[in-house]
């Protein structure tokens, strides 16, 4: 690992300002489990390491106020599986976190850190998309608010720009019935990489919306608002129509050695029906519960 | 060198102050600087899980944390499991059930298992196979150790 | 676990409190004052030629003590190698494959090395290699390696390295008895060893001697190679081996150790590499393997001929390989009766990893082609495929290979006793398949194991053997072996290894043979001691010898049964001392034999699985994985088992997921943890069981024999055969992914 100066700020304001000052050559540190590979391997050789885990605003890293849920950059994937409001309310996002690596890497991999890392493959951001997170990013002019969809650019891209942290994201409970799950496709049942991320979610007014990943540049969010997918008589046919116009953009590289483009085209649409229909069944839950 | 930075921590029971490199990563320093070297060195991108640590009561991967991030925390290695030279129940379970076999899986199995129990005393074995999913074993597939960890388990409740 | 330490318990592992305490220490927690930190220079290319190495920067960075290129070896280059002398300390030239050292740096850091390794600029052509059997054997293809190195042999134009030629019988004379003739051919891929502690060296000038720890399972033999290259006396010459963490073959021989032992020399100060997973990867793999087999039965499913051709791809360097291929082939038709068996095997260099020793020698590749050949047989024949497993089975006895060791068990209990298990004679449950297959390896053909055993005036003992416990647990049995016979507690008893000044010469640990061998040394060094006990006896009571009997720990005079112990106290008197046995096993070569040994014993395994294949993703789920072996005895029947349960999930690792992965230019796509992926706690069989066979006839001590690799040898096939069962596909190369299923699922839809 190259040298670099270690920084730990106490507050956002400082943090900022440290960002400020650091230049261009700058890494942002929250859980570390990709950015050490990264510094050790010398992909990334940052001059300033800007460590955000002593930001006190950051703590508690999540909290609810009401019907939204507010997860700070701290916020580690095993806070988002072991939050109860979370299982209730974001069934799919507590699935995607709880197969993000070993206990030991959802113990330090933060939720924000997931996204800001910009791998197509990050099991969380489907679901996030799904969900409608928001992104709260601070700089020197203040906080913006980001939707998740317009925040993720490409593969390692996001929207922040120079001398900006995201600092939290936002989620807030759909006003309608909705039901959700998630799914992915990986080469053994322990710990691995997924070759395909997909998250399906289906309201009560028959719209499903489907996010899907690691088949190309980003994930991608898809609404099918004709009421096909969220019907379970729906011929077979029609269904595997939506499912075409969905997974159109779908571009798996060549490249990948994880799983060729055919059999990820394959699994999207066997994920893609398991998904929702696993989604529609937590919507008639949710619903004979209310 | 790298710029150091001070810093005050617990290892194993024992509060220590000294001087790290801000790029050094815990598990080079627990290795090289303090001369702990039950924690191994293996994949060092978090997936073999040799190096697995516990800090503050949550088991981590030592080769993806910076030391300097030990600074005011509680650490714990396989060095820290016994006390006087007496194995703990879940240590000699291990040595029971023979769960080493080589041996250079075992601390951070040991590390992920220990964490398991401070959690969750009675634990399924389901619940032991995705503790210690993060922590590769090429010798004994598996059995005997998710075993000791049931039988350590047990030992405590009773 | 409480237990006396006697042969057939299972005792604490000797070592094991270690082990739980993050004590043991391994070769890369050992250091020594004013050392050096090795780091290798390479370039990311299979092939290229070398045109110029530039130091003059990375010799700028702080620490920095030595920088070593070829320029700095001897004229010309120093080679080994345990078959051919093939092997350079450093790429001379040419690099011959991805991830070959060109150069290595030592500085005071780890850091510094590092940084400087960045900064040696080497200059280099990319050149076309192969890394494909078909690519290999091409008219066209270039030569890995220079054919003026192998003058007088009469593939040294071709990428061929060796031919073998095994058989009996006249396959042409019986062909027409053959009601029923099947050729089919399977591929197995490349794997590596993935040993959680990666490879470490350490080397020590010390006067005009030399020190080198290392990971090595084979430490006398690193010490020949070494004082050969360096021309030093064996005395001189010594090699630390502390406990490796896992070898499976991947440790059995040199690698690093004479780069790390000319640096050390040369900078006049310790040098220790240790090496990365990553490097790893790059420094040992398992031949990949096209097996070809055409199988002659009669309709009833009797073997008539067996017809195989095996070609191993193995790396740019020999390292054991063609051992591996020749002892592998040598058994290939396996352990049936057949009357007529023609074997061609060849190895085939290529631009890649060197291929050496892994778990199983050579057969589980060959028996992927072979048993699967075999399933299809019994498919197309409408026989069952335990039956025909059956009916074609040797006695015990029956010489099933001519002038070789006969059948060493009764091989048919194992068979049954992994159908029962599995519940072969039960309805198979909807969605799901069974397989069966059966797995024989040859025992080592050579062997010469020492060791000493003391036993000491307070009734404890040491034992001192060059045996290399990584993980087999051969310290624990070893001290089980001296407890039963010196009658003394397995507490009591401290096993001494790995350090070739301290212990007696051992051969090596490889072929399952330690119990065996080293075994059989140790209860000879017991027997010494009982002999020299009886004679302190019967001067002790005024006996004649042959009034006394020692055995297990016990003097039997007439009318009177005293402890060894008691007698030794005794008999050693007011000066104390103690007992000095030796032990010798010597297994000699047998020059006229094909591998010029017989086997010392078969490694027999019967493997039973059943399987749940999921229609749309093509994801196996092994429902219940049954592996039983014959083992003569279970000297330490929790050991067995670990040794079973490992070997087992190590076979489903090749079966299920493991391959190395090459780019179009012969550079591994995948090395590391993160794409190279083993069986992890998560990816078990729902039910695993590992069984024995105990009859007691196995050559070592109490009858046992060798175990540890028996449960990998047939998995594969065992797994296939049941996806096969489950699904009608046939699928023939490995490993069988979700997606390789689902490729065959397609294949078959739109058929």
């Amino acid at each position: 690992m190259k040298e670099f100066s270690y920084e730990r700020p106490e507050s956002l304001d400082e943090a900022i300002r440290v960002l400020a000052a650091s230049g261009s050559d700058v890494e942002i540190l929250a859980g570390g489990t990709d950015l050490v590979i990264a510094m050790r391997d010398r992909y990334r050789e940052p001059t300033v390491v800007v460590d955000l885990k002593r930001i006190a605003e950051f703590y508690p890293s999540l909290v609810w106020d009401g019907d939204t849920v507010t997860l700070s950059a701290t916020a580690t994937m095993t806070e988002v599986v072991d939050d109860e409001g979370i299982n209730r309310h974001f069934p799919a996002l507590a699935e995607a976190a709880v197969v993000v690596g070993s206990v030991q890497i959802r113990n330090r991999a933060t939720l924000l850190g997931n996204i800001c890392n910009g791998s197509p493959a990050a099991d969380t951001a489907p679901p996030l998309l799904v969900y409608d997170a928001i992104v709260v990013v601070a700089g020197p002019a203040g906080i913006r608010r980001v939707a998740i969809d317009d925040f993720i650019v490409g593969p390692g891209r996001t929207n922040l720009q120079d001398g900006e942290i995201a600092i939290a994201l936002e989620l807030t409970v759909p006003s309608r019935p909705l039901g959700s799950a998630y799914e992915r496709m990986t080469r053994r049942r322990g710990t691995d990489l997924a070759s395909v991320t997909l998250c399906a979610a289906v309201d009560d007014a028959g719209i499903t919306r489907v996010a899907f990943g690691s088949v190309g540049p980003r994930a991608w969010l898809r609404v099918d608002e004709t009421g096909v997918l969220a019907d379970p008589d729906a011929p077979a046919e029609a269904r595997a129509a939506v499912f075409e116009g969905i997974f159109a953009d779908a571009s798996p590289s060549v490249k990948s050695l994880r799983a060729s483009p055919d059999y990820r085209r394959a699994m999207l649409r066997v994920l893609g029906a398991r998904a929702v229909g696993r989604a529609r069944g937590r919507l008639a839950e949710v619903r004979g519960v209310s | 060198m790298s710029e150091t930075i001070h810093i005050e921590t617990t290892i194993n029971g024992r509060d220590r102050a000294f001087e790290v490199a801000a790029n050094l990563t815990l598990l080079d320093v627990l290795r090289d600087q303090l001369g702990l070297t039950g924690s191994k060195e293996c994949c060092v991108v978090g997936e073999c899980g040799a190096c697995t640590v516990i800090m503050d009561g949550i088991p981590m991967n030592s080769c993806l944390m910076l030391a300097v991030e030990i600074d005011g925390r509680d650490v714990i290695t396989v060095e820290g499991l016994a006390t006087d030279g007496h194995l703990n129940a879940l240590q000699q379970a291990f040595l029971d059930l023979s769960a080493p076999q080589c041996g250079f899986c075992i601390p951070g199995q040991l590390m992920s298992a220990h964490a398991l129990l401070q959690r969750n005393s009675d634990p399924t074995i389901d619940d032991v196979n995705e503790a210690l999913g993060g922590n590769l074993c090429r010798c004994a597939g598996y059995l005997q150790i998710t075993e000791a960890v049931m039988v350590a388990a047990k030992a405590g409740k009773e | 676990m409480t237990s006396n330490g006697l042969v057939g318990s299972s005792p604490n592992r000797v070592g094991g409190r270690d082990r739980v305490t993050g004590a043991q220490q391994y070769v890369a927690d050992i250091h020594l004052p004013n050392e050096l930190h090795a780091k290798l220079v390479k370039i990311e290319e299979a092939r290229a030629r070398i045109i110029s190495i530039d130091t003059t920067k990375a010799a700028q960075v702080p620490g920095v003590r030595l920088i070593l290129t070829p320029d700095d070896l001897p004229h010309p280059m120093p080679r080994f190698g345990p078959q051919y002398q093939d092997r350079p300390v450093l790429a001379v030239g040419e690099v011959k494959y991805h991830g070959e050292p060109v150069a290595a740096v030592a500085a005071d850091t780890r850091e510094a090395a590092e940084e400087a390794v960045a900064l040696v600029q080497v200059e280099y052509e990319a050149l076309p290699g192969v890394h494909t059997i078909d690519a290999a054997l091409d008219p066209d293809a270039p030569l890995v390696q220079d054919p003026s190195s192998r003058s007088g042999d009469p593939f040294a134009y071709s990428n061929i390295r060796t031919e073998f030629n095994f058989g009996w019988g006249d396959i042409s004379a019986v062909e027409g008895e053959a009601d029923y003739v099947i050729e089919r051919e399977y591929e197995f891929p490349m794997v590596t060893h993935f040993a959680i502690e990666p490879h470490a060296f350490i080397a020590e000038p010390d006067g005009d001697e030399l020190n080198v720890w290392s990971t090595i399972q084979h430490p006398y033999l690193l010490q020949k190679i070494l004082a050969k290259m360096l021309d030093l006396p064996l005395s001189k010459l010594r090699i630390f081996a502390p406990d490796p963490g896992g070898g499976f073959g991947g440790k059995q021989h040199a690698k690093l150790e004479p780069l790390v032992s000319y640096m050390a020399m040369k900078a006049g100060r310790p040098v220790r590499l240790v090496m990365s997973l990553e490097e790893t990867f790059q420094a040992v793999r398992r031949s990949s393997t096209r097996v070809r087999v055409r199988l002659g039965l009669t309709s009833e499913g009797d073997m008539v001929f067996s017809d195989i051709e095996t070609n191993y791809l193995i790396g740019a360097y020999v390292d054991i390989a063609d051992r591996v291929a020749g002892k592998s082939s040598y058994v290939a038709a396996g352990p049936y009766r057949i009357p007529a068996v023609k074997i061609v095997g060849r190895t085939i260099l290529s631009n890649t990893t060197p291929t050496t020793a892994f778990r199983g020698f050579g057969v589980p590749q060959i028996t992927w082609a072979r048993e699967s050949t075999l399933d299809e047989a019994a498919l197309e024949l409408g026989i069952d495929r335990l039956d025909i497993r059956r009916r074609n089975l040797p006695e015990k006895g029956f010489e099933f290979i001519p002038g070789d060791l006969p059948a060493d068990g009764d091989w048919s209990q194992t068979v049954d006793k992994a159908a029962e298990l599995i519940g072969w004679d039960t309805p198979v449950p909807e969605g799901r398949g069974r397989g069966i297959a059966i797995g024989l390896k040859s025992g080592p053909t050579t062997g010469l194991s020492y060791s000493t055993v003391r036993l000491l005036v307070d009734g404890s003992a040491l034992i001192f053997c060059g045996t290399s416990d990584m993980g087999q647990g051969a310290r624990t049995v070893f001290a089980q072996i001296v407890a039963q016979e010196m009658g003394i507690p397995i507490e009591s008893i401290n096993v001494i290894m790995g350090d070739t000044a301290t212990v007696p010469f051992d051969q090596q640990t490889s072929a399952s043979r330690s119990t065996v061998l080293m075994g059989t040394s140790v209860y000879r060094a017991c027997k010494e001691i009982h002999g020299k006990v009886k004679t302190m006896a019967a001067r002790l009571h005024g006996a004649d010898e042959v009034d006394i009997e020692v055995d297990s720990g016990t003097v039997r005079l007439t009318g009177e049964e005293l402890p060894i112990v008691d007698v030794v106290r005794e008999g050693l008197g007011p000066l104390g001392g103690e007992v000095i046995g030796n032990g010798e096993m010597r297994k000699e070569k047998e020059p006229d034999h094909p591998l010029a040994g017989s086997a010392a014993f078969f490694e027999f395994n019967c493997t039973a699985i059943e399987v749940e294949v999921d229609g749309e993703t093509g994801e196996i789920q092994i429902v219940k994985h049954v592996t039983v072996g014959d083992v003569g005895t279970a000297l330490n029947p929790q050991q067995v088992k670990g040794q079973d349960d490992g070997a087992a999930i190590m076979g489903l690792g090749h079966t299920l997921m493991e391959v190395i992965i090459h780019d179009d230019t012969g550079r591994i796509r995948n090395l590391g943890a993160i794409d190279y992926r083993i069986p992890t706690s998560k990816d078990l069989p729902l039910e695993l069981i590992s069984a024995s066979i105990e009859n007691k006839d196995g050559p070592g001590p109490y009858g046992v024999k060798g175990i540890s690799e028996g449960s990998l040898l047939c998995t594969a096939p065992a797994v296939g055969s049941a996806v096969r069962d489950a699904t009608g596909l046939v699928i023939r190369d490995l490993p069988l992914t979700p997606q390789r299923v689902w490729e065959a699922m397609r294949e078959r839809d739109r058929a």
